[in-house]
């Protein structure tokens, strides 16, 4: 599904903030990025976002070489995966409803498809009953979880989150790791951004650690 | 349209089908139209205020356009009744007079003739000023005998032309056009022409610049919307079509500012340019648009908005694309 081939990113010519990282993901792999902060997670998430392009090496995506993915690609590209982010990214002048929607709403999808599949994404995020509040409105924990409905709403082949639970208490965040591996179950390529060694060593899944741009370990949790 | 299907597998489908496309892009068509009009009630001063700004960039040109078609109606007017006057030499009695009138009636270029013999040009001469008795004193006729030539062509350069060759015949004094005026008053609507072409453009791009920095503060305002939506695959496309409709509505609305301040300006001007006509013993009608040069000016106001809104935020585009 993913493939880092000697990946090295530098900002502004000089800064390395990612150094010859290899590694594969298989479809429907469940695994966590972690390291310190300014490590480099959020910018190997960004390469496969294609939100930017690495200075050396190839990365691949379902068969894709990203590099050679033209422009006006990529937005359908982009479709094709499920982002939660760091900072969740909502829309403040609409309702919860909407904000889980818009994925749905730019691919053109016919509004009442639009609101079963919506309805679905928050239901299984437990937050059916607080469609029509705004963002405002919610707690942080809550606001994390409709950028989660957000990003499962189109039913994407790959979720990739940043910090999903950083706000999060033990208790929600564990409800919330479960939730990414009901989305595993079936048959979603999960990538979790997070420095909750805790909360990943307890869950026994595939890690790759970052050390200052470098990938340091790649294995089961220890 | 292939994002109805469940679980896509992979991004093998980069584009979607064409099947149901079409709707689902009138769809999102038709709710910008209603969002982004809706946008601007809500601040209905700011809207008004770039409204205005746009009618004003429209009416200066569009006003001259109108003042320019007026004086094209004048000279229109009056070429066709551009004569010219040929005086015969004193020495040329009636008789002669009626031979040579028929040989300029033969010319070419001249449509016909009329003979003024010198008593009738005396009479007339005499009826315009209103005095009967003060030339009959005179032992003389001073007057020669005279033909008004009409001209085939009335254009100001055919007629000038004319003048001279008729000038050139034997026992022909002078000949007479009153139209050095006329060729003025036509140089100066062609010099007005250009004014108004070149007024029309620089405030054509008045209504670019003042429609493309609206919608920057607009898109500025939505920076964080944009970013979400590109991020989780708008198309530019996507992301252009509310502010593109925000711009038109922008354009159609100054238009028809435009053409509310022009019909009250019109209005306002009658009664005076009636009577300033009437003391000319003229009948003088203020121009007005008219129905296609008014749909002509809202679809070219509308246009411009529509345009300056796509380079604001194609700018914004182009600064924020992934590099
Ligand atoms: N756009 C950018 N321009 C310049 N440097 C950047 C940029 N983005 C990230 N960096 C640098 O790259 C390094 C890695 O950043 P990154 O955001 O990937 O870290 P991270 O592992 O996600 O950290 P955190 O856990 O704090 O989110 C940091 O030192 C950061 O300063
Ligand atoms: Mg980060």
């Amino acid at each position: 599904m993913i493939a880092f081939e000697h990946v090295g990113k530098r900002y502004g010519g000089r800064f390395e903030a990612l150094a010859d990282i290899n590694f594969r993901v298989e479809r429907g792999e469940m695994l966590f990025l972690t390291g310190h902060s300014g490590a480099g997670k959020s910018s190997l998430l960004r390469l496969i976002m294609r939100l930017e392009r690495p200075s050396r090496g190839r990365v691949l995506v379902a068969g894709h070489d990203l590099d050679r993915l033209h422009l006006s690609q990529v937005p359908y590209y982009r479709r094709q995966i499920g982002v939660v982010f760091q900072d969740h990214q909502l829309l403040f002048d609409r309702d919860i409803f909407a904000n889980v929607a818009l994925p749905l709403t730019i691919q053109g999808i016919e509004p009442h498809e639009a609101a079963r599949r919506v309805r679905a994404a928050l239901d299984k995020v437990g937050l059916l009953h607080r469609e029509r509040a705004l963002p405002i409105e919610l707690s942080t924990g809550e606001q994390q979880r409709v950028g989660i409905a957000r990003a499962v709403v189109n039913k994407p082949a790959l979720l990739l989150a940043d910090e999903p639970t950083g706000n999060l208490d033990p208790q929600l965040s564990a409800d919330i790791m479960r939730l990414f591996e009901d989305f595993n179950r079936i048959g979603t390529t999960v990538l979790i951004a997070s420095h909750d060694l805790a909360l990943i060593a307890r869950l026994r899944h595939r890690v790759l650690k970052l050390r200052e741009g470098r990938l340091v370990r790649d294995g089961e949790a220890a | 349209m292939s994002e109805r299907q469940p679980a896509p597998r992979g991004a093998q489908r980069a584009r979607p089908g064409p099947a149901g496309g079409g709707r689902a892009w009138l769809r999102h068509h038709r709710a910008m139209l209603g969002d982004s009009a809706l946008r601007l009630v809500r601040r209905p001063l700011a809207t008004l205020l770039t409204m205005l700004a746009i009618a004003i960039a429209l009416i200066l040109p569009a006003g001259l356009w109108l003042v320019l078609d007026s004086a094209q109606l004048l000279d229109a007017q009056l070429d066709e009744s551009a004569t010219l006057t040929v005086y015969f030499d004193h020495d040329i009695d009636e008789s002669r007079a009626l031979a040579l009138s028929e040989t300029l009636g033969a010319e070419p270029g001249v449509a016909g003739t009329r003979l003024v013999t010198a008593a009738e040009g005396l009479d007339e001469f005499q009826r315009a000023l209103g005095v009967d008795d003060a030339l009959s004193q005179l032992e003389r006729n001073p007057l020669p005998a005279s033909v008004v030539v009409t001209p085939d062509d009335p254009s100001p350069a055919a007629v000038q032309a004319l003048s001279q060759r008729l000038g050139q015949l034997p026992g022909v004094d002078e000949v007479r056009l009153d139209l050095a005026w006329l060729d003025r008053l036509q140089q100066l609507a062609a010099l007005g022409q250009r004014v108004a072409l070149a007024l029309g453009l620089l405030f054509g791009l008045g209504v670019l610049l003042v429609v493309g920095n609206t919608i920057r503060l607009a898109v500025e305002s939505r920076r964080q919307e944009i970013e979400v939506v590109t991020l989780i695959g708008a198309t530019h496309a996507f992301v252009r079509r509310p502010f593109l409709y925000s711009g038109a509505w922008y354009g159609l609305g100054g238009g028809l500012l435009a053409l509310g301040i022009l019909a009250l300006g019109g209005n306002w001007l009658a009664a005076p340019v009636n009577a300033l006509a009437e003391s000319y013993g003229a009948r003088f009608a203020l121009p007005t648009l008219g129905v296609s040069n008014s749909v002509f000016l809202l679809l070219f106001s509308t246009l411009l908005g529509w345009l300056g809104a796509w380079l604001a935020v194609g700018r914004h585009l182009a600064e924020t694309k992934p590099r």
